[in-house]
């Protein structure tokens, strides 16, 4: 295993994941996985349920029913603190850097787990993926702009060189040559070192492009399961996108 | 016997002051901490209103005024000083300062006030106060009768019949569709603010009401004990007299008169028991151990009971009187013909629930005037642009909305869709382009300005009244309560009544043809999240609106609800008002509007019915792409 | 301005420096306990109050008030950390409103701070302490306890910058206070770096008591309430939560205090006024302070 992946290899499993923000629960009954060096993509049109599976995945949210598992590990519930150590790391989609830190400083908060001697060469192999950060360690994140503060977001989890990447979201906001950047290189190159990847996105087409495999949730539930080569050809998917199944006539929850 | 008039003295006074500070704090929302301050200067006011010059006694006191005014002027005065006193304080209180940093605020200024009252001599005598404050009515009556027993018996009734009027007051202004819109301000002030509510208005007048009320409270204190200093009034008080309002029940006005029996005079008495029965102690042991009750009595309470022994009672509506009973006792306000139309109870969900819901029974006259334009147009946004430091969430949208029609706004993540409905509504100001309404051009207009010429919005998050039920949260929204300003409510309920009732008839309309009559009584924030929905788009109809721009309102619905909602939206739209809903949901789009516009990327990529854009291949892209 | 009026300014300014010495250490623990926990602590002079008694209690039996200071700041944090723990988290927890909370605080202000005087009485003391010699420095006159009080404050506000700039912990601090779900996500024990936070700026509390009533004299249980009108001054003015702020007002409001008691036409009396109109002025104007939110 190279120096770059994970420092132990894991896979995410979530189980019949029911989750939700206080009674009525958001997302119901979502089993996903995720395998060391695949991409895994969740589309779905908004409302869907995405975010809050990330959020119940990483701790955020409590999970009321269902089992989230890390290779063999019971790791349901854990807090986002332990999830971390667990080797699970997460880029939410806002608030997803310490704006009054330094760039410097938002990676070393990434590496807050390791040992300090082992910073300065994290943070150089860091900065060998994002060399554009390199040129402001001293600026603190909130003055980057939105890509920039995109590529400093995953350069801090990068520090952890965690099993399980869950990114919420990664594009949003982003413009097309920079969102494209980030799919096609940076994700791709997570997976291609040995780690799992969990991606959350809008822009269905263009993360189906890196994706090995696909979920596609619909009013909090799993709706479809495939590879991109299955789903971008089957009319159901772009239905399910533009107004879910319409021979059932109902309108979804 | 001195000791029982003092008790009831005291008992008075705490009470009123505990009154004026339950309807600023537990009805309006509003926390002062500097509430002795306004006690404060009441008291020093009509004590230099009835004092006699500084000159006189031997001219031991400096002290401006020395008017030697006969009562009542000086009480009167005392609650005038007080309303006074509130004005420059709104600064801290109307504006959007979170609520903990204005309370230091003013905690701050109490202590200021009392500084500067102990060292500037000039103004009331400084350090040592002002003594020998002649008690009301002390001219007519030479001074030695004004200690008399019967005197001082006139005067404990006089100081517990101004209580009384105080509590009838303030109970007036609570129970008032006024006192239902501070507690409203007081749930959610930003939703206040959108039904259009002047919250600056509402809380300067709640801190001037307290302010009069604690002046009052100062007046007739001083009256009574003759001396008035700094040591009286330090910061403290205030918490004293929060605790009590707490302990007691804050909202509920016989809770602060529990709460000022409790706290100020029951501390009080069990002080003087103790050390009656205790000599020995050091002197300044029980007053300390008095404060650290105090400070446990707050947390403990806080914690354990924060609504108080008498919590704020909800405010039941009972259900209408049947016809038979309408018939007889002609209750005001309300038509016989029409209650004869009104016999079998729609059945929730059809159309004619949808209409009778739609065809308001329109308010005798709204208080705002309504333009009305002509034209097939009734809303127009030309090239309107959003910029959110540098990101343009909206860039140059020219859209038109025809009347009577059920409008769908979608587009994937981040297309404007809500950003725009904003601006729509007012709740953000445009960066560049027009928009106009009716024929006027309202880019100008705040938001609750066009709420009032019936232009309304709702909002995609909770924004019930969760301390208020489900018929308060409809009320809220009348545009056109006679009951519904500070001075509609002090002139009694005959006043308002026969608005309140029209409203509450059309609220209960509402309520039928959305099935929610059984939760009518229901505090709002213990409804389900598909319920809430529901109040939120009933308290938009509320208000007649022309024209009602909808954020996700099935949202986290449960389909079959989604369904009735859509049903009662098109039965809205066929009796004249337009809508325009931006919704995720693309089947309800289906089933229900039309046309629809498209967004992507902040600007409008096309317009059409569902079946036609999904045929577009754009439309779809859009989609996929995000 | 003439002679007489230059040595009052000058002897102003030097009193201002030590009422701006003895405030940053205060204003320092306030605003960094609003930074990580968001609670407005306003028992924060109240912990300061007994601090000054425990060493004025350790000074009694006969030790050296150096000594006592030492040990005010281990009852401070004690007292400090036990009062996030059972008081304010827990309410924090059940999702109390922030005015809540302010309201919270004055109640624990008044348990602590009046149960000092149940215990201590009314009375005045001071500690049994030297003044140490006087030295003059360009016009200014100032004792060696006064100095030292200046050189710790100033070690602290360095220990300060230190601990937030180049300590893990302090950037841990720093992490937890700008984005509290972030930091756990980077593996961060957030409940365990706020604890310690408690625990350090409950020392600079009872460091602040201490050095508050060695400079002040003679104290009694409420000594110290009109000096938390200046805390908030000095922590508003500089940003609530923002550490270089804290410092900053502090330097400010210390000195305009001081510096308005000894202008002529100002009466001594009314220099807390000048803290009062800054605190309300930044209220009304700019509530973010002038350096801006949290460090």
């Amino acid at each position: 295993m190279s120096a770059e992946g994970p420092e132990r290899q894991a896979a995410l499993y979530a189980d019949g994941v029911t989750a939700g923000y206080g009674a009525d629960p958001v997302i119901r009954g979502v089993s996903v996985r995720a395998e060391p060096g695949e991409v895994v993509s969740v589309v779905g049109p908004n409302g869907s349920g995405k975010s809050t599976l990330l959020k119940a995945l990483i701790g955020v949210l409590r999970v009321s029913a269902g089992q989230v598992r890390v290779g063999d590990r019971d790791v349901t519930n854990l807090a986002p603190e332990e999830m971390a150590r667990a080797g699970v790391g997460y880029v939410p989609q806002v608030d997803d850097v310490f704006a009054p830190l330094t760039v410097r400083e938002n990676l070393e908060m990434g590496g807050y787990l390791l040992h300090h001697r082992q910073l300065p060469e994290r943070i150089e192999h860091v900065l060998a993926v994002f060399p554009r950060l390199g040129t402001m360690l001293r600026r603190p994140a909130g003055k980057l702009s939105g890509g920039e503060r995109k590529m400093l977001a995953m350069g801090r989890v990068l520090m952890l060189r965690p099993a399980v990447f869950l990114l919420d979201e990664p594009t949003a906001n982003l413009a097309p040559a920079i969102a494209r950047s980030i799919l096609d290189e940076q994700v791709k190159r997570l997976a291609e070192h040995g780690a799992a990847v969990l991606i959350v996105e809008q822009r269905a087409r263009a993360v189906l492009a890196v994706s090995d495999r696909t979920y596609v949730l619909g009013g909090g539930e799993l709706r479809m399961e495939g590879t991109p080569a299955e789903l971008a050809n089957s009319p159901a998917f772009v239905l399910s996108f533009l107004g879910g199944h319409r021979d059932q006539a109902r309108p979804g929850g | 016997m001195y000791y029982l008039i003092t008790l009831l003295v005291y008992g008075a006074v705490d009470a009123i002051a505990c009154l004026g500070l339950s309807q600023q704090f537990g009805v309006a929302g509003v926390t002062n901490f500097g509430f002795i301050i306004f006690q404060a200067v009441g008291a020093y006011v009509a004590a230099v209103l009835a004092l006699p010059p500084d000159t006189a006694n031997g001219g031991f006191q400096i002290y401006v005024g020395g008017l030697n005014l006969p009562f009542p002027v000086p009480w009167i005065g005392a609650a005038v000083a007080g309303a006074l006193l509130a004005l420059p304080f709104t600064f801290l209180v109307g504006r959007r300062l979170r609520g903990d940093f204005a309370a230091v605020g003013l905690l701050v200024t109490a202590v200021l006030l009392n500084l500067l009252a102990t060292n500037y001599r000039q103004l009331f005598n400084g350090d040592a106060g002002v003594s020998l404050v002649p008690a009301p009515l002390a001219a007519q009556r030479s001074m030695f009768v004004t200690t008399s027993n019967a005197y001082q018996y006139e005067f404990a009734a006089g100081a517990i019949l101004l209580a009384a009027v105080v509590y009838l007051f303030v109970r007036r202004i609570t129970e008032s569709p006024y006192g239902r819109t501070l507690r409203a301000m007081r749930d959610n002030d930003k939703v206040a603010d959108s039904l259009g509510k002047n919250l600056l208005s509402l809380r300067t007048g709640a801190m001037v009401v307290g302010g009069a009320i604690a002046g009052l409270s100062g007046g007739i204190l001083v009256s009574f004990i003759g001396v008035w200093s700094p040591a009286a009034w330090s910061y403290a008080e205030t918490i004293v007299l929060f605790t009590a309002v707490i302990i007691g029940g804050a909202g509920n006005h016989r809770g602060a008169v529990l709460g000022a029996i409790l706290v100020p005079v029951g501390f009080e008495e069990i002080t003087r028991f103790i050390t009656n029965n205790n000599p020995s102690l050091p002197p300044n042991l029980l007053p300390s151990l008095q404060w650290v009750a105090i400070g446990l009595l707050i947390v403990v309470f806080l914690w354990a009971r924060p609504q108080g022994v008498l919590p704020e009672r909800k405010r039941v509506i009972p259900p209408p009187p049947t016809l038979a009973q309408r018939m007889l006792h002609r209750v005001p306000g309300q038509d016989v013909s029409r209650v004869r139309q009104r016999t079998k109870p729609p059945a929730p969900g059809s159309a004619a629930a949808a209409s009778e819901a739609g065809s308001p029974v329109r308010s005798r006259r709204s208080r705002y005037p309504r333009p009305t334009g002509d034209g097939p147009e009734i809303l127009q946004a030309i090239g309107v642009s959003k910029d959110f430091g540098g990101v343009h969430a909206v860039s140059g949208v020219s859209i038109s909305v025809r009347r009577g029609t059920l409008t769908g706004l979608i587009g994937p993540n981040g297309a404007g869709k809500s950003t725009l409905l904003s601006l729509l509504a007012g709740t953000e100001k445009v960066s560049a382009g027009k928009i106009i309404y009716q024929g006027r051009d309202i880019t100008a207009l705040p938001a609750y300005r066009r709420a009032r010429t019936g232009l309304v919005r709702t909002f995609q998050l909770a924004s019930e009244f969760k301390r208020l039920t489900v018929l308060e949260n409809l009320l809220t929204a009348d545009p056109a309560n006679r009951g519904d300003s500070f001075l509609g409510a002090a002139a009694g309920r005959r006043y308002w009544l026969a608005d309140e009732a029209r409203a509450v008839d059309r609220a209960r309309a509402l309520i039928d043809s959305f099935g929610l009559t059984a939760n009518a009584n229901d505090y709002a924030g213990d409804l389900s999240g598909g319920q809430r929905r529901l109040v939120e788009i009933m308290r938009a109809l509320m208000s007649e609106p022309d024209m009602l721009l909808l954020d996700e309102p099935m949202a986290g619905v449960h389909p079959e609800l989604a369904r009735k909602i859509g049903d009662a939206l098109r039965g809205l739209c066929q009796d004249g008002m337009t809508i325009l809903m931006v919704e995720h949901e693309l089947a309800i789009m289906d089933e229900f509007c039309e046309p629809v516009i498209v967004m992507a990327d902040g600007g409008v990529l096309a317009e059409g019915t569902m079946t036609e854009l999904r045929d577009r291949t754009e439309v779809v892209e859009a989609y996929l792409v995000g | 301005m003439r002679g007489k009026d230059m040595s009052l300014f000058v002897a102003s300014v030097g009193f201002g420096l030590i009422t701006s010495a003895v405030l940053a250490i205060a204003a320092l623990g306030f605003t960094l306990q609003f930074a990580v926990t968001d609670v407005l602590n306003l028992a924060f002079a109240a912990v300061m109050t007994l601090a000054g008694f425990v060493a004025y209690w350790v000074n009694n039996a006969g030790l050296s008030v150096w000594l006592g200071l030492v040990v005010s700041m281990a009852v401070g944090s004690l007292v400090s950390v036990l009062l996030n723990y059972f008081v304010y988290s827990p309410f924090q927890r059940r999702g109390s409103a922030p005015i809540t909370l302010v309201i919270v605080s004055l109640g624990m202000a008044l348990i602590i701070e009046f149960g000092v005087a149940a215990i201590v009485g009314g009375v005045n003391v001071s500690y049994a302490m030297s003044q140490g010699s006087t030295l003059r420095l360009g016009g200014m006159t100032l004792t060696t306890v006064q100095l030292t009080i200046i050189a710790i404050s100033l070690v602290v506000m360095a220990g300060v910058h230190a601990l937030l700039r180049y300590t893990k912990l302090g950037k841990a601090m720093r992490a937890t206070a700008a984005n509290r779900t972030l930091a756990r996500n980077c593996g961060i024990r957030a409940s365990r770096v706020i604890a310690v936070t408690w625990a350090l700026t409950g020392a600079l509390c009872g460091l602040a008591g201490t050095v508050f009533a060695i400079d002040i004299g003679s104290f009694d249980p409420f000594s110290t309430d009109l000096f938390l009108i200046l805390i908030l001054a000095a922590v508003f003015l500089g940003g609530p939560g923002n550490a270089y702020g804290a410092m900053l007002g502090a330097l400010v409001i210390g000195l305009a205090t001081e510096i308005s008691a000894g202008l002529p036409f100002i009466q001594a009396d009314y220099k807390y006024v000048v803290a009062f109109v800054a605190l309300l002025a930044m209220l009304a104007v700019r509530p973010t302070g002038l350096l801006g939110a949290r460090t």
